[in-house]
């Protein structure tokens, strides 16, 4: 439904975003993922109308963007990295504050309510001031707020971030919830084993995509494999004898007591290693994610 | 274990009536590197903290290469390094500067000053090293940071979530470099919000409520747990702590 045709955006001389072609598919799930300044952010408030691209087009619908962003504002809820809550008001406050300033009708308001008070497991907890939450309660309690409109688009800008572990997962759980009832969510984060919960991802590196597509896909269709190799020996030595054959695609790393060999080719290179095991690994997204980014190294250097 | 560099015994830390650290009991070994796992407010800094001196225990005892912190905390310090990457580097000053200050806190000479600046321009790009750190990449500030943190030679570093908010490339580089200072033989002790980088790790601790709920090698950990994953594990052991 929302699409966007070759934005670009600059901050005085830092280019945020170059030449961005991305739509996020309905009812699905999307992640950007990026690192801190890879132009996740803004990607959200050009769509929003908070900034304005410098070029380049936005489509709600086929139907273009020019000036009147409400057309999205009004179907979408966004969540800030910040998230604004009311920390004097207690949760259900916070909830009636946004209801009203949303114009959500008396009548549907309280039903709704308990709703998403119950979804989030915060039943309990609604006469608490906001103030006095966990950090994963305030982003349940922030996420609820935006979802009293009944947004069809949710946006959320690194959810996530400073939410403990457990909390991350109960996260996904309400997600995942929210797409079953039809909704297009977009989230951004900075945390790819966070991104597996996704459908659809998009790799943000310095404003530009690296990659984007659909997870499953990207995983059926990975150009490399990748073999876990429990070393006999030393593992330093083992890298050394590897790096002294290295051919072209090759690449290895350390991930505790493995050494991790991503081959473009066969598994000959290991042919003959002192090993006490080693097993092909189906490659998770930083693994797609690593590969990608080194292809878009090499092409910048052939320029 | 007697190999311990760093040993922990029923540490204790109240902050009036809220207990953060509730009689902890672990050890570091000298050279392995030990993951330090668990929510916000579950006790990782604190304990840190009590570690490096900067806050006074309530109860228990830390000893660190057999000397115990509360009559040596000058000693320790010495051979203690300590890196987050959101808090280490002054923002407004450029890398060089920044080195140049952390090496002249640290007592170094004139020339070796000279020395570090000349290994610190080998990782960093000539091109940004007289950027302000504050407009530097996160990954690049990540590094600078290490850096720092070993000017004065310490025998183990104490790294508070060293990953948060860098690319996964950089995270990985990251990683290879923490195996490289494992190798020439220092002891590490990271902390961590993702679950997922704890693989990297020799040893974790998991930290919930002022707890130690979980402690071990993660592989074993995962076999002898009977789960398919260290966060099905983590998730398991916060919900049985939470009963409890």
């Amino acid at each position: 439904m929302i699409r966007l045709d070759n934005i670009s955006k600059a901050y005085e001389a830092v280019q945020a975003l170059s030449d961005i072609s991305i739509s996020f598919p309905r009812s699905k799930t999307t992640i950007i993922a990026g690192a801190d300044g890879a132009g996740k952010s803004t990607i959200f408030r050009i769509i929003l109308g908070l900034e304005k691209a410098d070029s380049g087009k936005i489509y709600i619908n086929e139907d273009e963007v020019r000036k009147d962003f409400s057309k999205i504002t009004r179907i979408s809820g966004f969540m800030p990295e910040r998230f604004s809550l009311y920390t004097d008001l207690t949760v259900e406050e916070n909830l009636d504050f946004f209801a009203d300033i949303n114009n959500v009708p008396f009548k549907r308001r309280e039903s709704l309510k308990i709703r998403l008070l119950e979804n989030t497991g915060m039943i309990n907890f609604r006469n608490r001031r906001a103030g006095a939450l966990s950090g994963g309660m305030k982003q349940k309690l922030s996420l609820s707020s935006i979802l009293l409109s009944s947004p069809e688009l949710i946006f959320l800008d690194e959810p996530t971030t400073g939410v403990d572990p457990l909390s991350r997962i109960e996260f996904f759980r309400i997600i995942d919830m929210l797409k079953e009832e039809g909704k297009t969510i977009v989230i951004s984060t900075p945390y790819l084993d966070e991104a597996e919960n996704g459908d659809h991802i998009i790799f943000l590196k310095n404003g530009r995509i690296i990659k984007k597509g659909d997870i499953a896909e990207l995983k059926r269709n990975v150009p490399f494999r990748l073999w876990r190799i429990l070393p006999k020996g030393n593992i330093f030595e083992l890298i050394k004898k590897l790096k002294g054959k290295n051919s072209e695609g090759e690449n290895f790393f350390i991930k505790g007591k493995y050494l991790n060999f991503i081959g473009k080719h066969g598994d000959g290179a290991l042919d003959h290693i002192d090993a006490i095991e080693i097993s092909e690994q189906k490659p998770a997204l930083e693994d797609i994610y690593m590969y990608y980014e080194s292809e878009e190294v090499k092409g910048d250097a052939g320029l | 274990m007697s190999n311990n560099i760093i040993e922990i015994k029923n540490l204790v830390k109240k902050f009036g009536r809220f207990t953060a650290v509730n009689s902890i009991s672990f050890g570091i070994r000298e050279g392995e590197i030990l993951g330090f796992l668990g929510p916000n407010g579950a006790g990782k800094t604190t304990t840190i903290k009590m570690i490096m001196g900067l806050i006074n225990i309530t109860e228990g005892e830390i000893i660190v290469d057999g000397m115990d912190i509360v009559t040596h905390r000058k000693k320790i310090k010495d051979k203690l390094g300590y890196m987050s990457q959101k808090f280490s580097l002054y923002p407004k000053l450029n890398a060089r500067e920044n080195v140049e200050f952390f090496a002249g806190i640290s007592g170094l000479s004139r020339d070796k000053v000279n020395n570090k600046i000349a290994e610190l321009k080998e990782i960093i790009h000539p091109d940004i090293i007289e950027k302000s750190v504050e407009n530097l990449p996160p990954g690049i500030k990540q590094k600078v940071a290490l850096f720092a943190s070993l000017i004065p030679d310490p025998e183990i570093l104490l790294l508070d979530e060293p990953t948060s908010g860098v690319d996964p490339k950089m995270r990985r580089n990251f990683w290879q470099d923490i195996y490289e200072l494992k190798k020439i033989g220092k002891t590490i002790l990271v902390t961590t919000h993702n679950i997922d980088e704890v693989e990297y790790a020799d040893r974790i601790v998991i930290l919930h409520r002022g707890n130690i709920i979980v402690e071990g090698e993660p592989a074993n950990l995962v076999r002898e747990y009977d789960v398919d994953s260290v966060e099905t594990l983590f998730k398991e052991a916060v919900k049985k702590n939470e009963r409890d």
